[in-house]
């Protein structure tokens, strides 16, 4: 009991992915500074925005809903923490694992989402509802082809556990080689998810001040940008358990190492995506998603049918 | 109760963030402002973002001299942002009216209608000059007197003046 307590709410649980996502969003925000020629922030600069957020005014406009306003990030901090526990990380059993969990992570991973468009839309302001409602129109494009090729590596695995996957591409090693063209449209549609720079469309602050939350402050906020870097980690190493299925070492440290590199890796192609792309329009967004993504997912899930064919018959 | 002040106090010198105001310069400040947030200066050494929105901003850079038909939406910018805020005026107009100081459609400096705790002047200023002011108030915050003006009591504030 303790011992899972202990596992909820500190490591690999809450503490550890806060301190792991402001890590991330520290990298993050440095290796764009340096692909920009700049310097960058300095290593505590997401702790001392989080504590500066957390020392400011709270202000609810008198319009907005205050009870979505207020209990919203709390809501996307948590879905975003549980999902982690579902996800197989270092070892091959993740902390909690039942069938069919992958669902459960898919579920848990769109409530953030949901809680950005309603915090925008009962803020009662006119640009945090445009942003709103982008961040329902956006979450409609990149979650089919994102869902469509991790359940493509599911398929492969013939689970519906994330847990069970992993152990299925350990017993048959490169097996996952086959689902890597489903990797980059996953990381493209996490860079949806995201709202990172092709697809940061929702909260566009050359158009729209910051998009649904351009009436959050304060503390409010700093759970928002804590619930965005939660995201983050939990995206990146869905990806890395899904797609990335190797180094599952006996040693505990090497492949908590090793788990650490693949998450580095995965942040490193999303930096440098967003420094070397400019934002797309949301309609170019959406036929995008649908029109190129979509199909090349399903062309993966096809491959992955294929594949599954050949190794029953073998 | 003393140590969480300090950390806070710490957290806001190493994060501030900007929103970036013109209230009615000739442009040239903007620029100078952008410039000093581009790679070549590199503002976000300090953690300074630039943000679109009042809420998100603790720092209010304004440019220009503050023209009758900007005064009561520049109060109630500075009236979005949440406390503890500041207000840094930069250029010379921003300072004091500059060059556009007895215009028949311009009513002064910005401390003529909100508090300022830092002026920069320059025609346009430097962005040298600018990092250097915004040092300076970071470093005001640090001491025993910050640059911090108290923001005037809410109901004597004329937002609703034409
Ligand atoms: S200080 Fe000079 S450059 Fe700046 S707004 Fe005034 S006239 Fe323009």
């Amino acid at each position: 009991m303790l011992k899972e307590l202990f596992n909820i709410l500190v490591f690999p649980g809450l503490l550890f992915l806060f301190i792991f996502g402001m890590a991330i969003e520290f990298v993050d925000r440095k290796l764009c500074a340096r692909l920009q020629n700049r310097i960058g922030p300095p290593w505590y600069q997401p702790l001392a925005d989080f504590i500066k957020l957390l020392g400011k005014e709270d202000v609810v406009p008198q319009e907005s809903d205050v009870a979505v306003f207020k209990l919203g990030p709390v809501f996307a901090l948590a879905a975003a923490a549980t999902a982690f526990l579902y996800i197989p990380l270092w070892n091959k059993q993740a902390l909690f694992s039942f069938s069919g969990d992958i669902i459960v992570v898919f579920y848990l991973l769109t409530i953030p989402t949901l809680v950005f468009f309603l915090g925008g839309w009962y803020s009662r302001s006119v640009f945090s509802m445009i942003g709103a409602v982008r961040t329902l129109t956006q979450f409609f494009a990149y979650e089919v082809p994102l869902f469509m090729c991790i359940l493509s590596s599911s398929l492969l695995a013939n689970t519906w556990s994330l847990s069970e996957m992993t152990v299925f591409y350990l017993a048959h090693p490169w097996c996952w080689l086959f689902t890597l063209p489903g990797f980059f449209i996953a990381l493209i549609a996490l860079l949806g998810k995201l709202e990172k720079v092709p697809f940061d469309i929702p909260e566009a602050e050359t158009e729209i001040v910051a998009g649904a939350f351009t009436e959050y402050g304060g503390r409010f906020l700093a759970f928002l940008r804590t619930v965005l870097n939660m995201e983050m980690v939990v995206g990146s190493s869905l990806l890395a358990a899904v797609f990335l299925p190797f180094g599952f070492v006996h040693n505990a440290a090497l492949s908590f190492m090793i788990f650490i590199a693949k998450i580095l890796f995965i942040t490193a192609l999303i930096a440098v995506a967003h420094s070397v792309v400019a934002r797309l329009r949301l309609n170019q967004m959406v036929s995008l998603c649908w029109r190129v993504f979509a199909p090349l997912a399903f062309l993966q899930v096809l491959i992955s049918l294929v594949i599954k064919g050949f190794l029953v018959m073998r | 109760m003393a140590i969480i002040k300090k950390i806070i106090n710490w957290g806001r010198i190493k994060s501030p963030w900007v929103l970036h105001f013109n209230t009615g310069a000739c442009n040239a400040c903007d620029i100078e402002i952008i410039a000093s947030l581009t790679p070549r200066y590199d503002l976000e050494r300090f953690g300074v973002l630039l943000k679109g929105t009042p809420r998100h901003a603790d720092i209010l850079l304004c440019s220009g001299p503050v023209t009758k038909q900007v005064e009561c939406r520049l109060l109630r910018i500075y009236e979005q942002m949440a406390e503890p805020k500041f207000v840094i005026a930069v250029g010379s107009c921003a300072s004091s009216g500059g060059v556009f100081g007895c215009c028949y459609n311009v009513e002064g400096g910005i401390d003529t209608v909100i508090p300022v705790s830092i002026y920069i002047p320059g025609c346009p200023v430097n962005p040298q000059a600018l990092i250097d002011g915004l040092v300076k108030l970071l470093a005001s915050l640090e001491g025993p007197s910050p640059c911090m003006k108290d923001s005037k009591a809410r109901d004597d504030l004329p937002i609703g003046k034409p």
